[in-house]
């Protein structure tokens, strides 16, 4: 159990957060031609020139040489059951093509996974809609007759696809712990911004912590901060970006709230914004505004906004 | 006692805005070709390969040494990934460093890489902040920079006329560059007039955003000799980190830089920097931070920056050329840009940085960092 100073077990549910990430990416020469020809429903794989050995679907560097003089060819789609495991999303194998050296991973169609076997012979399933993707082949289904298939010589082929859209939207649960438990609670509930002494007694560090970064020892008592302070340092954001909470132009603004050693970061509002750079400055006194929801982060907190510098508790 | 280590070759891609021809395997090759070549070696002469890349967010594959090993002839050799953001480059040369040093293994190939135009760069950096500190504020390190840049203004006197002459100097530099895709000059009045994206930093105080890899071979003293007899001798190389959200850190000067440049000068026996270095390249994501670095690195005292770019000597005929590749300014493919300081730092006391090169060049700095400024590091290189 951690020693947490006047701390108490905190109910609160873990902070969700999202990242949700575009991206382009670029297949290269090989896995972009093999892409660019799936609408052909062409297989397209890459034979090594110092290795002989072949790749399907292609490749740019050979698994086995390290190799980067590679031969686009035509594959069968046809091959042979190499493995395969029952899934919640289906049967899932890897799947020597006739001709291929080397296996790779696709579904299995149609099939019982008790019924299937190591070395079944197996052709691919094309989609009814092209993407562009590896899913153009639907997956593979069992057909004993499926003839062997031949690698061949790969004619006029496709531009490799430059680019390919793609996103991850990651999902997180991160526990708040008796720290910032305490001191989002407070924020929630009471409009306190609470830190904890460092051990040495000298200021309040914010956010609260176990620890004091500096003689790694652990801090002492928990301290209500008033919710005024000085601009330690800020800029002016007009950069539009994605993933960006507030439409520019604001300010980002490092905070030291009166009392504490460390920074808050905040923006800073309430301002003729043309003016931003002249108006908010280093050494400036700000006062936080608060919002009239509480869900208990920083976000009760709208914005900063300068006072007068003679205004308030402070120092 | 460490061995002597020598870089002995060095190849970099021509750095792009993006690269639609290949993947980031096949930049990772190019790099990797173009540095055995430089070092009269094959991948057979390899004993281990240190893969360095910036955060798997930047480019959507989690644990991309496993992808890229068949395109650096990592297969069945030890191999392990470094990552730590700016200072990717330079901590994965370090990690190689210490296995010739310590006597693991002979050679040691570094590759470097990112491909930067493959994702959204801003809100990918602004996940180093803390999730419930800051990140719904962060702009990538963007804002943070020009807070810090805005608070030496004040105390260090870094003005924005300072910052544009960094990013003239720079631009010009790297028209000789040709491994820069960014060759345009500009004026300090282009500079200033150019559009606020966090004021004070403008569009012209920033580095254009790459695709790009960079391949480095260290070699022991013993096997140096095959690939060249003029290497760049690694004299020293230290990477430091100081504490996120710490009471004591002022930000002002970088004190990790300062404390690394300080243990690295003492191995390398460097009393007077700015007199002993025939030339220096540092990581300068923004123009300001070329400033800082003047000042934590010792070429002059805090507060003297301004007046040292004014002066001249960081320019490529002054005393202390600073950043004769262009810097970032040229290219920044972020994972590599750390091993891209060194491998120009590396061309110069080589005696092969052509166009770009500083006569009789014999003792080089290189600087390089990563995270919101709290790690940062150096290396000395040597003719």
């Amino acid at each position: 159990m951690m020693q947490a100073p006047d701390s108490y077990l905190i109910e609160r549910p873990p902070l969700k957060t999202t990242l949700a990430m575009a991206y382009t990416l670029t297949p290269g020469r090989a896995a972009g031609t093999f892409l660019a020809e799936t609408i052909n429903r062409r297989m397209v794989g890459s034979r090594c020139r110092s290795s002989g050995l072949v790749c399907v679907p292609a490749q740019d560097f050979c698994p086995r040489s390290g190799g980067a003089d590679m031969e686009l060819v035509a594959a069968p789609d046809t091959g042979t059951l190499t493995g395969f495991t029952a899934t919640e999303a289906g049967i899932i194998a890897t799947i020597r093509i006739d001709g291929a050296d080397f296996d790779f991973v696709h579904r299995i169609l149609g099939a019982d996974v008790g019924a299937l076997s190591i070395g079944q012979r197996v052709q691919a399933v094309w989609a009814e809609t092209m993407t562009q993707s590896i899913l153009d082949i639907s997956g593979f289904q069992v057909v004993a007759t499926a003839p062997l298939g031949r690698i061949a010589p790969l004619n006029e082929p496709a531009p490799a696809l430059p680019s390919k859209p793609y996103a991850l939207d990651l999902h997180y649960e991160h526990a708040f712990g008796p720290f910032y438990g305490r001191l989002f609670d407070e924020i929630g509930s009471s409009r306190r911004i609470m830190g904890v002494r460092s051990s040495s007694g000298e200021g309040v560090l914010i956010p609260p912590r176990e620890f004091d970064d500096i003689s790694f020892t652990r801090t002492g008592t928990w301290v209500a901060l008033p919710d005024t302070g000085t601009v330690s340092a800020m800029s002016v954001i007009h950069l539009e970006f994605k993933g960006q909470k507030e439409p520019p132009p604001y300010i980002y603004a490092e905070i030291q709230l009166d009392g504490a050693v460390t920074r808050l970061i905040h923006s800073i509002k309430g301002i003729d914004m043309s003016r931003a750079a002249e108006l908010v400055r280093p050494g400036t006194r700000v006062r936080a505004v608060w919002t009239d929801s509480r869900t208990g982060s920083l976000s009760d907190i709208s914005h900063f906004e300068p006072i007068a510098a003679d205004d308030a508790a402070g120092r | 006692m460490s061995r002597h280590v020598a870089i002995v070759g060095i190849g970099q891609t021509h750095h792009a805005r993006r690269r639609t021809d290949v993947s980031q395997a096949g930049l990772v090759r190019e790099a990797v070709d173009r540095a055995l070549a430089d070092a009269n070696l094959t991948i057979e002469d390899i004993d281990a390969v240190v893969i360095a890349t910036g955060p798997v967010l930047f480019a959507a594959v989690n644990m991309p040494e496993k992808w890229v090993v068949d395109a650096c002839g990592a297969r069945l050799k030890p191999v392990m990934r470094v990552t730590s953001g700016g200072g990717t480059g330079l901590a994965g040369a370090l990690a190689a460093y210490y296995q010739v040093a310590g006597g693991q293994y002979e050679r040691v190939l570094v590759v470097a890489y990112d491909k930067l135009s493959e994702g959204a760069l801003q809100y990918s950096i602004s996940t180093l902040y803390d999730p419930f500190w800051g990140r719904e504020f962060a702009v990538g390190i963007m804002g943070f920079s020009a807070a810090y840049w805005r608070a030496r203004m004040d105390v260090l006197g870094h003005t924005e006329e300072a910052a544009a002459m960094v990013s003239v100097k720079n631009h010009r530099n790297a028209m000789n560059n040709p491994y820069a895709h960014v060759r345009k000059e500009v004026t300090v009045d282009d500079v200033m007039k150019s559009r606020p994206l966090a004021w004070p930093i403008k569009l012209l105080d920033v580095p254009p955003i790459s695709d790009g890899a960079a391949a480095v071979v260290l070699s022991s003293e013993k096997m140096a000799a095959k690939s060249t007899d003029r290497p760049a001798w690694i004299r020293g190389m230290g990477y430091f980190c100081e504490a996120d959200n710490a009471p004591a850190r002022s930000m002002l000067v970088s004190e990790p830089l300062a404390l690394a440049a300080r243990r690295v000068y003492r191995s390398a026996g460097i009393t007077n920097p700015r007199r002993q270095f025939d030339v220096v390249e540092v990581q300068e994501p923004y123009t300001c931070f070329e400033l800082s670095y003047y000042e934590s690195l010792g070429l002059c005292a805090p507060g003297e920056a301004a007046a040292l770019i004014a002066s001249g000597a960081t320019e490529m005929d002054g005393d202390i050329p600073v950043n004769p590749s262009g810097g970032c300014m040229g290219a920044n493919p972020i994972g590599a840009t750390g091993l891209i300081r060194i491998i120009e730092a590396a061309a110069q006391v080589m005696g092969k940085a052509g166009a770009h090169q500083i006569p009789n060049a014999r003792l080089a700095l290189a600087q390089s960092g990563g995270g919101w400024a709290n790690l940062r590091g150096v290396a000395v290189l040597s003719a």
